[in-house]
């Protein structure tokens, strides 16, 4: 999809969100009906607005824009945003630090590093500063397994 | 006199030391901002005590603007972008051998620009929170507005006028969800026991400011090779050239009150100070081809920001920038609301924090006339290295502050969603100013619709209304019809 088509659809999106803003304060109740309820309708209103002008701006120009590129490089980018995903999952139940020693030296190698001393170092220098600093010296207290 | 005692202990100066290295660290990694070092580590002061807390993230701040000057002038890389006006004259110098010169007036001016913005803002911050005490509710959400209204300068040529305002007001949007304050019922928050506090801004600022980042670096293709030819002569250490203090002095003045204003950053600040440099210099011819005048300027101006940013900050709780949206999202984790308040219950932690930042800029100061050559190489650790450690600290900083594994998908959803607002030129500083100055001007608006028995009318009453009034108009009306006039010229 071109840049502005992109534009225009998210565009079309928010006016999409004031209509529906604006409609659903109908449903709030007491003093949030004379209260908060005119807030978001005042909100909905320039959200619709400013989202309507540049929807025609949008159509008016003459749309030379090009493909929207997010990333050059898919793979690496939903790589990423996949294994960032799965550390949050591991959170819970393994702390910090199992998913981090994992975590780390996996998106490195992702990321096209294949110099095993600098992985490991990376990993260690990591996990060794977030102990010393954060746990040793700040106090911070850091999420560890559950079991 | 009482309150410098507790900057001079020894946990304090440890402290102050640790953030300003670790910033003048993160400035000098192209890539990594002063943002989105403060929005990480904001989360892990929140177990600390609350002075020492914001006296690392004040050093942080304060180390990392000077920091991206660095890999400026040795690498023509800035570490931060309000280091490339500092790149256009340090580098050239740096290619003909004076790099020491160029650092040594680098580090002077940023010293020169924090330290007078500290001033300023030890001076002036109590003198304005003192004026917010005749704020009633109309005011405070015309506040709000008026820090909305300041949304418009950052639009630049990336970024629409009307986008930058609507990111704003998405933001805004954003921050209507979960309870709601007046009736106690819950808004938008699809049955989700996690929004019932409300979209939490730390994991917004850390996605949109620092996962975005990482997100672009991890799915760029070739990274282009640094050229290190420069870095050489860097160690010669050369006598500051004579009148070089006015170029410092107008900088340092520039950047205060560019920090002052909402929505004005260090870059803009840096810029204009050097271009206010360029029109005042005998040696104009020089510009562009490594002018130590120029170096001067940009520096002191983007550190001249660091205090000024702060200003409107803790005194209105009108962020002047994101490193200070990120650095009042630090006083409010610890109770502390910006206002009058910090200066009379918060003092003890206050003022002691506005001090701890004399101390961070001699630290830099210290830092930058000793390492800065060998620090320059910060800038050469690849991305393969940087982007797994900073994903790390993201993930746990999302993470730590509610104990919230939801708050980490927050942070990957508002990434995501930030980059691609980015790719169609939102402004996300516009964005995380909305979704900061909402609660407040949701506040003040549904309090003085009360006062005001459910009319309007009662945000135009008082004189200081009115004058804010004026304020707002005169920040939105002319840039929007210059706007629109190169609009209609296009179409």
């Amino acid at each position: 999809m071109t840049k502005a088509t992109v534009d225009r659809l998210v565009l079309a999106g928010f006016v999409l969100l004031s209509v529906f803003l604006y409609l659903s304060t109908d449903s709030f109740t007491g003093i949030a009906q004379k209260t908060s309820a005119k807030y978001v309708r005042f909100l909905a209103i320039c959200c619709g607005s400013l989202s309507l002008v540049q929807l025609g701006i949008s159509i008016l120009k003459r749309d030379s824009s090009g493909r929207l590129v997010l990333t050059e490089h898919l793979p690496r980018f939903l790589g990423l945003i996949a294994a960032l995903i799965l550390f949050g999952l591991c959170f819970k139940p393994l702390g910090f630090f199992i998913p981090a020693a994992v975590f780390v030296p996996a998106v490195m190698v992702m990321l096209g590093q294949r110099n095993f001393m600098l992985i490991a170092g990376t990993t260690v220098g990591l996990l060794g500063f977030v102990y010393l600093i954060f746990v040793l010296l700040l106090g911070v207290t850091l999420p560890g397994p559950s079991f | 006199m009482e309150y410098l005692s507790h900057v001079f202990t020894l946990p304090a100066i440890l402290t102050i030391l640790i953030g300003t290295f670790a910033g003048v660290v993160v400035g000098g990694m192209p890539g990594l901002t002063a943002t989105m070092a403060v929005g990480l580590l904001v989360p892990f002061t929140y177990t600390m005590d609350p002075t020492l807390g914001l006296m690392l993230l004040g050093g942080i701040y304060c180390g990392a603007m000077y920091g991206g000057s660095i890999p400026a002038i040795l690498l023509n890389t800035p570490g931060t972008p309000a280091a490339v006006a500092t790149a256009i004259e340090g580098y050239p110098m740096s290619r003909r051998g004076e790099g020491g010169l160029a650092l040594k007036t680098s580090v002077i001016a940023s010293f020169a620009g924090g330290t007078f913005s500290v001033f300023i803002l030890l001076l002036f911050a109590p003198l304005l929170a003192r004026q917010a005490l005749s704020f009633g509710p109309a005011e405070t959400f015309l506040l709000a507005i008026m820090g909305l209204a300041g949304i418009i300068s950052i639009a630049d040529e990336n970024t629409s006028l009307i986008k930058a305002l609507l990111s704003g007001v998405i933001g805004m949007i954003i921050a209507v969800i979960g309870t709601d304050d007046m009736s106690g019922s819950l808004r938008y928050t699809g049955g989700l026991v996690e929004l019932i506090d409300g979209v939490d801004f730390m994991p917004a600022l850390i996605g949109l400011f620092s996962m975005i980042q990482m997100l672009e670096l991890a799915g760029k293709r070739y990274h282009s090779p640094i050229n290190t030819s420069a870095l050489g002569g860097s160690r010669s250490s050369t006598k500051m050239p004579k009148g070089i203090s006015k170029y410092m002095a107008l900088g340092s003045g520039t950047g205060t009150v560019i920090g002052v204003l909402p929505g004005e950053g260090a870059t803009i600040a840096a810029f204009i100070s050097y271009n206010f440099a360029k029109q005042i210099s005998k040696t104009k011819s020089m510009f562009g081809k490594g002018n130590p005048e120029g170096v001067a300027a940009a520096e002191a101006g983007n550190n001249g920001c660091v205090g000024g940013s702060l200003v409107p900050t803790i005194t209105l709780g009108i962020p002047g920038n994101s490193v200070a949206a990120a650095l009042m999202g630090a006083f409010i984790i610890h109770g502390m609301i910006p206002g009058p308040e910090l200066f009379t219950i918060y003092a003890d932690r206050t003022y002691p924090f506005i001090l701890s930042m004399f101390l961070a800029n001699i630290t830099f100061l210290v830092i930058g006339l000793t390492f800065a050559p060998y620090l320059a190489r910060i800038a050469l650790i690849p991305p393969s290295v940087m982007v797994p450690v900073v994903c790390a600290f993201a993930v746990l900083g999302s993470y730590a502050l509610n104990q919230s594994v939801f708050d980490i998908y927050l942070m990957i959803a508002f990434a995501v969603f930030g980059l691609v607002l980015k790719k169609l030129g939102f402004s996300l500083e516009g964005l995380i100013l909305g979704l900061i100055l909402g609660p407040i001007a949701e506040g003040g608006f549904s309090q003085g619709m009360i006062i005001g028995k459910g009319s309007p009318a009662i945000f135009f009453q008082s004189e200081i209304a009115k004058v804010m009034w004026l304020i707002i108009a005169v920040l939105l009306i002319p840039p929007l019809v210059a706007h629109l006039r190169r609009i209609r010229k296009v179409v």
